[in-house]
């Protein structure tokens, strides 16, 4: 399987001298092109912080991230910037809607950014509104849709570019378990059946079991790695026993 | 770029209010600049209108530098010069006519209020201008009481060939036989009046005068018309001027400075928007941080931030400009219908609707717009700078604010130090440098004081709500965010600052003029001409009247002034001729310089002048000069005995003669303006009687009660102080809006503190109080900060008018200060409303939730 993202030595230090605190401990990691992967590990334990070097939002203190073979250090703000438009898509805890914009709008958003006509645009972002179950939903703003929704107009934002890599920090924390389900579903669904890659971020067992793969992480170091079998039940149980250990 | 106005044009939707508070800032700024400047042109156009003399078909018209009649062998000199076909001299002047005088009704508009007397030799005149008559015949030589007007004026005052035309003049009312009709008039300004020039001369108390001479060249090459022209001004001397008469240039001046002190005001007023604006942006910024951050995440470049916020910016500036503009012209509209009337009665001009040139119109876009863009400038850097991980963890901006308040202190200071230099060394012309330096100062001293003063405060408060141990709540979360308190707080600043300002001003102003008023117009009766200040194109009346109004029983004293136009030093002078000893006893002028004894004494005894306060600044004239007046039979050195001022000619330049040395130097016996006193126990209402029965064949003049019009004119000064006073206090509003802004920010980014107290328990009433300690906190910073920089450039001001001559005296504004108190907490209290209700009603379950 072709790499998307790899990861060297990846190692971040935030503040300095004596308050210095290390958030990640050259971490090497390497996603393959369509795997579907989870981040877990207790609080503190440095899972945002990979998540967010991956996706170009902060710079590493030392080490490399490739994206696609591209490495993003050497980049520029407005370079990372166009990467980040044209192949990433974000899917944050708090979805992260632009509360003036309505539904289709906003998942028509990063494309509108890079400069596609609106009238394709908005094209490509209906169709994946209708295909996270949203086609009745196009003229809403953020505020006249539950929680689960404005996850699912998110999630239609982070596919609706087409994009490398889906990046989703903790997309289930502001759900209740339901939605919660339904939102890892649909990324299970976007993986297998559409193929994309995803890194998600979460705290949750029974989410993380929905993944290819579950990355641990604890102060800052990779402590364990498992593959699951796609028994959810089974996979979940699995999830629950390497995290008590941790 | 459409993206980020699509943007742009959502957000502002979506907060309705705040965007029409935020646009309102602007509109208002935009109005007073515009709607000044479309006014006072018109003002000023009418006013230029009205003194200049029809001149259209002639070649060159000569007149005296100062507007006096001279003698006509100038003519010749005229004749003689190469080049010129044909000179004539005419004798002409403005008549202001009382009101109601053709139409006798008190409810309809005067049509025509004033004419032009014009006596010209009718052969000679024939030559230079072709008149066409339409009825009857033109003037001839021998004509006496025989005068030629325009169809049109015929048709105003009802008259037709044959018919009797009567005009007050300086003999009493005389009456013209309409011998001849010209077409309708179709230039603007005043009718004319043809009579012969001997007849003019006779009519106007100028025997053997002219004070025009028209002449008509043999080319139409422009170099050798100039050419010719430059020979005439060689032949004639350089007491004369080519160009039509002008008298009133005195008053010209006086708008053109009170236009100064609009833009200044409108000027404030942007700039307050331009901080309203500011802090708006600020806390959009604060309040998209997410949004903000997400956008970047999601792709948005910094640029594309920057532009979302200026986009926003540049909506405002646009829509409020022209707004702006809108309501400007409506409100010039309206200031000119308020001045009509003024307009007719005091200085019997017609005015028009506002006048809009195209550079007016490009200067308010430039500076409405400029400032909100530039307001916004900061903030959309600021916004641009937003990280994406703000999206994902926001945090307080951290900034080393200690350093830069340290820093900013201390460049306050400095300021501060200039500005207090700047007093002291009294100098007029760095008043605006001065408020400037006074404001910037206190805007950067602010953020280093708002924490002692908010801890000042604080503990008053807290004494007050004592009960609540709230009050300490709100001030910890003004000296957390010292940055924004600030900008709240210069809002307020230059807003009191505005208030009080005016308010010192407008308190010595209007003490200061009350009491000279008082003090001139203190006689039991006066004789008023149509036009006050502008005495030149009044006519009066001969010698006698004064002597039979002194034959009446009863009558004490008659004062008189006498009028004529000068020059000292290039300066426009009106001369006024008055009786030493008569004026001496009604004690009229208000002596700032000299002594009024021993100036009167000269005044008698040789040639003295004693000059007023706007003069002497004018052309740099002190007690002891000599100084040299330009008069119609070449120049007089007089002797400035004393600078005084009276009240009506307090803001023109004037200088006070003696009427034997006015008739000597200047040919001019006419009285233009009479103060009466009374014997004690004289009868009023047969005094009053005999005046009117006298007056009916002057009707030029309208017979006052001294003590009535001084009570008239207070009225007027006081409506037009209250209508200041309510600009300035409009002036004030904004700062209400930016102050809800920061009240209203404060609360969304506290809303999970506020959860937390009503968690623990805090009632309902004691979140409201928190808010509204916060902001009667914020309000009485900025209000103490702005009365210290209103008392400084309040005190400026009046400083600067001295030094410019109006008479003033400089009175703390005590009761400005106190209505700036009230204002502050009212703002301050009103503020709160909004926050306070939208905090007490957090849900405490979600607020609890609220990241």
């Amino acid at each position: 399987m072709e790499s998307m993202v790899v990861t060297e030595n990846l190692t971040k230090v935030y503040g300095k001298g004596e308050t210095a605190v290390t958030a990640l401990k050259g971490i090497n990691l390497s996603i393959g092109q369509g795997e579907f992967v989870a981040v877990m590990g207790p609080s503190g334990c440095g899972k945002s912080t990979l998540l967010y070097l991956i996706g170009g939002l902060d710079r590493p203190t030392e080490g490399k991230v490739y994206l696609d073979g591209q490495e993003l250090s050497t980049l520029t703000d407005n370079q990372v910037t166009e990467i980040r438009r044209r192949k990433m898509g974000f899917v944050f805890q708090f979805y992260n809607l632009i509360p003036v914009l309505s539904a289709l709008e906003n998942a028509a958003l990063p494309m509108i950014l890079d400069g596609v006509p609106v009238a394709r645009a908005h094209e490509r972002a209906r169709l994946w509104l209708e295909r996270v179950g949203l086609s009745d939903r196009l003229d809403h703003r953020p505020a006249e849709l539950s929680g689960g929704q404005q996850q699912r107009v998110a999630i239609a934002r982070a596919l609706a570019h087409e994009p490398l890599i889906i990046l989703a920090d903790e997309p289930t924390g502001n759900l209740d378990s339901r939605a919660g389900d339904e939102i890892a579903t649909l990324l299970r669904q976007i993986s297998s059946e559409w193929g994309r890659t995803i890194l998600m971020v979460t705290h949750d067992p029974r989410i993380a079991a929905y993944a290819d793969r579950i990355v641990f992480l604890k102060d800052g170091k990779i402590v364990d790695q498992t593959h699951l079998n796609g028994n959810a039940q089974e996979d979940t149980r699995t999830v629950r026993e390497k995290m008590e250990v941790l | 770029m459409t993206f980020q106005w699509l943007l742009a044009w959502r957000y502002l939707m979506g907060r309705k209010q705040r965007t029409i508070l935020t646009t309102l800032a602007i509109v208002f700024g935009v109005l007073v600049i515009f709607g000044m400047n479309t006014f006072m042109p018109t003002f000023v156009k009418a006013f230029q209108t009205q003194v200049m003399a029809a001149a259209g078909q002639v070649d060159v018209t000569l007149t005296h530098k100062i507007g006096e009649a001279f003698d006509p062998s100038v003519l010749e000199k005229v004749r003689a010069v190469d080049g010129v076909e044909v000179a004539a001299g005419s004798l002409e002047r403005v008549i202001n006519l009382p009101a109601d005088y053709f139409d006798r009704d008190p409810n309809a508009v005067d049509r025509i209020s004033a004419v032009v007397l014009k006596g010209i030799d009718p052969e000679v005149a024939r030559q230079m201008i072709a008149y066409n008559i339409v009825e009857g015949r033109f003037l001839e030589p021998g004509d006496t009481h025989a005068a030629v007007i325009t169809r049109s004026l015929a048709r105003e005052v009802g008259v037709q060939l044959g018919g009797t035309l009567s005009l007050p003049t300086a003999i009493g009312v005389v009456d013209l036989k309409v011998v001849g009709i010209l077409p309708e008039r179709m230039m603007p300004g005043n009718e004319e009046v043809l009579v012969t020039l001997s007849e003019a001369q006779q009519l106007l108390n100028m025997p053997g005068k002219i004070n025009i001479i028209d002449a008509n060249l043999n080319t139409m090459d422009e170099a050798r018309r100039a050419e010719i022209q430059q020979r005439i001004i060689e032949a004639v001397g350089s007491n004369y001027k080519v160009g039509a008469l002008e008298s009133g240039s005195e008053i010209l001046t006086n708008i053109r400075n009170a236009q100064m002190i609009f833009n200044l005001m409108g000027f404030l007023a942007l700039l307050m928007g331009g901080f309203i604006i500011f802090n708006t942006f600020r806390t959009i910024v604060a309040e998209r941080r997410r949004d903000i951050g997400m956008l970047r995440a999601l792709g948005a470049s910094r640029s594309t931030i920057r532009w979302m916020i200026l986009a926003e910016g540049l909506i405002q500036g646009i829509v409020g400009t022209a707004a702006g503009l809108v309501l400007g012209y409506v409100f010039g509209y309206l200031i000119l219908q308020l001045i009509v009337p003024i307009g007719q009665q005091y200085l019997n001009i017609k005015v028009g609707a506002p006048e809009v040139s195209p550079s007016l119109v490009v200067t308010s876009i430039i500076l409405g717009v400029g400032v909100t863009v530039l307001a916004g400038l900061l903030p959309a850097q600021s916004a641009s700078r937003v990280t994406p991980l703000e999206a994902l963890r926001p945090s307080v901006g951290g900034v080393s604010f200690r350093r830069i308040a340290g820093f900013s202190f201390w460049a306050g200071v400095v300021l501060l130090a200039l500005a207090a230099g700047i007093l002291v060394s009294r100098q007029a012309a760095l008043l605006g440098l001065g408020a400037i330096l006074m404001s910037v100062a206190l805007i950067l001293m602010a953020p280093a004081l708002i924490n002692p003063i908010a801890n000042l405060f604080g503990y008053l408060l807290a004494l007050i709500f004592a009960r609540n141990g709230t009050a300490q709540l709100a001030e910890g979360n003004l000296s957390r965010q010292p940055g924004r308190a600030t900008v709240t707080a210069s809002t307020t600043m230059i807003a009191m600052a505005v208030v009080v300002m005016m308010a010192s001003v407008l308190t010595s102003l209007s003490l200061t003029f009350v009491n000279i008023m008082e003090k001139s117009l203190g006689s039991d009766y006066l004789l008023m001409p149509p036009t006050l200040a502008v005495w030149g194109s009044n006519t009066g009346a001969a010698p006698d009247l004064a002597q039979k109004l002194r034959e009446i029983p009863g009558v004490a004293l008659v004062s008189t002034l006498r009028f004529a136009g000068s020059q000292i030093k290039d300066v426009a002078v009106g001369v006024l001729g008055i009786d030493p000893q008569a004026y001496r006893q009604l004690d009229g002028l208000t002596f700032t310089s000299g002594d009024p004894d021993s100036a009167f004494t000269a005044l008698e005894q040789e040639r003295a002048i004693i000059v007023n306060g706007v003069l002497s600044s004018a052309a740099g004239i002190h007690l002891g000069d000599e100084v040299t007046l330009v008069t119609p039979t070449g120049e007089q050195t007089y002797r400035v005995v004393g600078i005084a001022t009276d009240y009506l000619n307090a803001k023109t330049t004037t200088g006070y003669i003696s009427q034997k040395n006015i008739a000597a130097d200047f040919g001019r016996d006419e009285d233009v303006f009479y103060q009466i006193n009374l014997k004690p126990g004289a009868d009023r209402a047969e005094v009053e009687a005999a005046f009117t029965r006298l007056l009916k064949n002057y009707p030029q003049f309208k017979l006052l009660n001294g003590k009535a019009y001084v009570e008239e004119n207070r009225k007027m000064f006081d409506a037009v102080f209250f209508s200041m006073y309510a600009m300035a206090a409009f002036l004030a509003i904004p700062s209400l809006i930016a102050m809800v802004n920061t009240l209203a920010i404060g609360v969304l980014e506290r809303t999970r503190e506020i959860g937390m107290l009503r968690a623990v328990g805090a009632t309902r009433r004691q979140v409201r109080t928190v808010i509204l300690s916060e902001a009667l906190i914020l309000s009485a910073i900025g209000t103490a900060f702005g009365i210290l920089a209103g008392l400084y450039m309040g005190y400026m001001a009046v400083k600067t008018f001295e030094a410019l001559g109006f008479p003033m005296t400089y009175i703390f504004p005590a009761s400005g200060i106190l209505s700036t108190v009230a204002i502050g907490i009212i703002f301050g209290a009103l503020a709160a409303m909004a926050p306070a209700r939208q905090a007490t009603r957090l849900d405490v379950v979600e607020a609890l939730r609220y990241e």
